[in-house]
């Protein structure tokens, strides 16, 4: 994801000078292409997100196009009240970046690991939000981000869980995507960002209990289509490296709860901290987020329904 | 000159009338921060008499030069020069803080004339060093002035934004903080010490002056000097204030920060505000 961003970065730059690359001092690598080819299109703002975040409003304002980066833990939750009120109050066009959400810096402990940024995000009125899964995902949504000229948030949890779309998604997309297998099977998967592949695998497992979808439109959340898929189902499990509060299945069940009420899991980061230090293989599975435990968890929940799962 | 000259409203901004509309809003929506506003006025005169440029008096004019009000608690000084300016009506005034009506107690961006959303503090900075900065990629020879409060230089971001302004040697950038040293709860020094606020602006690397705010013959003479001169440096004027600054009775009375008025207060503060 990380490559398909960089070269759209520089792409978009070399097409439109307005464009802008804000940093607070991260990315190390990331911006070499566009430093190197497009020097005066990239800015570094330093150790200072919330003076960053303001100064990108207010070149947007005087007619630039700016895209704001950094880590999840502070591009957008520490700088929440500078989005709102700076950016999204007005509606201007200011892409913004969270890299590394979840648990991509399993090593550094709380202040890095990021399990409130969709929660964050999603409160502030008049901000999109997306959370691609690969490179496809990431492609549609910078392409979807800068063409509709809104305030938006993109989140990018762990990068390199590997490709899931085959074929690149269009503009119209619904921004729901039903992945292979996917038909009127009992129980529904709905993942996003790096808890898609897992579900993908799962499905692949039970083949006639489960259907695997993948969700990069966090919000506005694309409410007919899902609605459209709790009539094809009969309970839905969402999976998220993001807190269970706030996050993507809580937007699920907001949505389905008036439009369509069927049963539905949460699975994501539980109420708590890291308590351990370790690799970001580790740290999912401290927080129940592996395979094996995921299976058990979705196997629990068919059982309660009376849905036994079934390859 | 000439063709730029057109660019300037030929307004008296007069004091006095200035602050007869600040009070006539407060009245009008028993509102508060009097105080916060009558520190601002002498600065507001000034700037919209002689320095702020808006082509065919549009406030949304896009060469227009831009003031930020990031100190957001003195809108109804802004608001008073935007009626004398022909943006605001009688109405507005009347009906200021009435149900359905647009004039918020803090400076908000929706309304032509006020460039930010600002009342938290910290943020109005930030947006205008981004559209100072904007100006000048664009190579355009806009202006942004900014008006930060002393009691909103607590804030972080004012000062990240000192480096950033510094680092970006955006003479174009020219903030003026209102230091009439009382903040909601007290006096500067009793809570948040600033100490001398144009050697810590020199030392994130502005141009700097320290005048009398309510002094418009020398905020015009630093303010063309800022406008006119070479340094390449952003700018800071220090304009030493006295909040209330107009009525004996608010005078340096911080109270006038929440107080609101009373119709005996109106008519006293009116009666001494008289030609």
């Amino acid at each position: 994801m990380r490559e398909v961003f960089s070269k759209f970065l520089v792409d978009l730059a070399k097409k439109d000078e307005r464009f802008i690359l804000l940093t607070g001092d991260h990315g190390y690598a990331l911006f070499d292409a566009l430093r190197r080819e497009c020097p005066n299109q990239y800015l570094n703002c330093g150790v200072a997100e919330q003076n960053m975040v303001g100064v990108a409003a207010g070149l947007a304002r005087g007619g630039f196009r700016p895209f704001v980066y950094g880590l999840a833990a502070f591009i957008p939750t520490r700088v929440v009240e500078q989005i709102k009120l700076d950016i999204a109050h007005d509606g201007l066009p200011v892409v913004l970046f969270g890299d590394g959400a979840g648990f991509v810096y399993s090593t550094l402990g709380t202040s890095h690991q990021c399990a409130e940024d969709m929660a964050c995000s999603r409160a502030i009125a008049g901000l999109d939000v997306y959370s691609p899964c690969d490179d496809v995902e990431m492609a549609w949504a910078l392409e979807r981000a800068y063409a509709g000229q809104r305030p938006s948030y993109i989140r990018i949890g762990k990068a390199d869980v590997g490709a899931v779309h085959g074929q690149p998604m269009g503009q119209d997309s619904a921004g729901l995507c039903p992945l292979a297998g996917a038909s009127d099977q009992p129980l529904a998967l709905v993942a996003t960002g790096s808890m898609v592949a897992l579900a993908r695998d799962l499905a692949a497992e039970f083949p006639a209990s489960m259907a695997a979808y993948s969700l990069p439109l966090i919000k506005p959340l694309p409410s007919a289509a899902l609605a459209a898929l709790a009539q094809r189902h009969r309970a839905i499990v969402t999976l998220e490296e993001h807190s269970v509060y706030g996050g993507m299945g809580s937007a699920v069940c907001e949505a389905l709860s008036e439009a369509a009420p069927l049963p539905i899991k949460r699975v994501g980061i539980a109420d708590r901290y890291s308590e351990r230090c370790g690799s970001y293989a580790y740290l999912r599975e401290e927080h129940g987020l592996t395979l094996a435990q995921v299976r058990a968890q979705v196997a629990a929940f068919g059982e309660r329904l009376g849905l036994p799962l079934a390859a | 000159m000439s063709s730029d000259q057109a660019n300037y409203f030929a307004g008296t901004f007069d004091q006095k009338q200035l602050r007869r509309h600040i009070l006539a809003m407060a009245k009008a929506g028993n509102a508060v921060h009097i105080g916060c506003s009558f520190s601002l006025v002498e600065i507001l005169a000034v700037l919209h008499r002689d320095f702020l440029r808006y082509p065919g008096n549009d406030p949304e004019h896009p060469e227009r030069d831009y003031l930020a009000l990031s100190k957001g608690h003195g809108v109804m000084a802004q608001y008073a020069c935007m009626l004398e300016r022909g943006w605001l009506d009688d109405g507005h005034i009347a009906g200021y803080f009435s149900d359905g009506s647009a004039l918020m107690g803090l400076s908000d961006s929706r309304i032509p004339g006020l460039e930010v959303t600002s009342g938290s503090l910290g943020h109005g900075f930030s947006v205008a060093l981004g559209l100072a900065l904007a100006a000048k990629r664009r190579g355009s020879g806009q202006r942004t002035f900014c008006i930060v409060g002393d009691g909103e230089s607590n804030e972080g971001p004012i000062w990240e934004g000192a480096l950033l302004a510094a680092q970006h040697k955006l003479r174009n950038f020219i903030t003026i903080i209102d230091e009439n040293g009382l903040q909601a709860m007290g006096s500067t020094s009793d809570i948040m010490d600033l100490g001398a606020m144009d050697a810590k602006f020199a030392s994130f690397g502005f141009e700097t002056a320290v005048v009398d705010g309510h002094d418009e013959a020398a905020l015009h003479r630093v303010l063309t000097q800022f406008c006119q001169g070479q340094d390449p440096r952003p700018k800071a004027l220090i304009a030493k204030t006295v909040k209330g600054k107009g009525v004996s009775f608010m005078d340096n009375n911080n109270a006038w920060h929440y107080s609101r008025l009373t119709d005996e207060t109106f008519a006293q503060a009116n009666h001494e505000l008289e030609v």
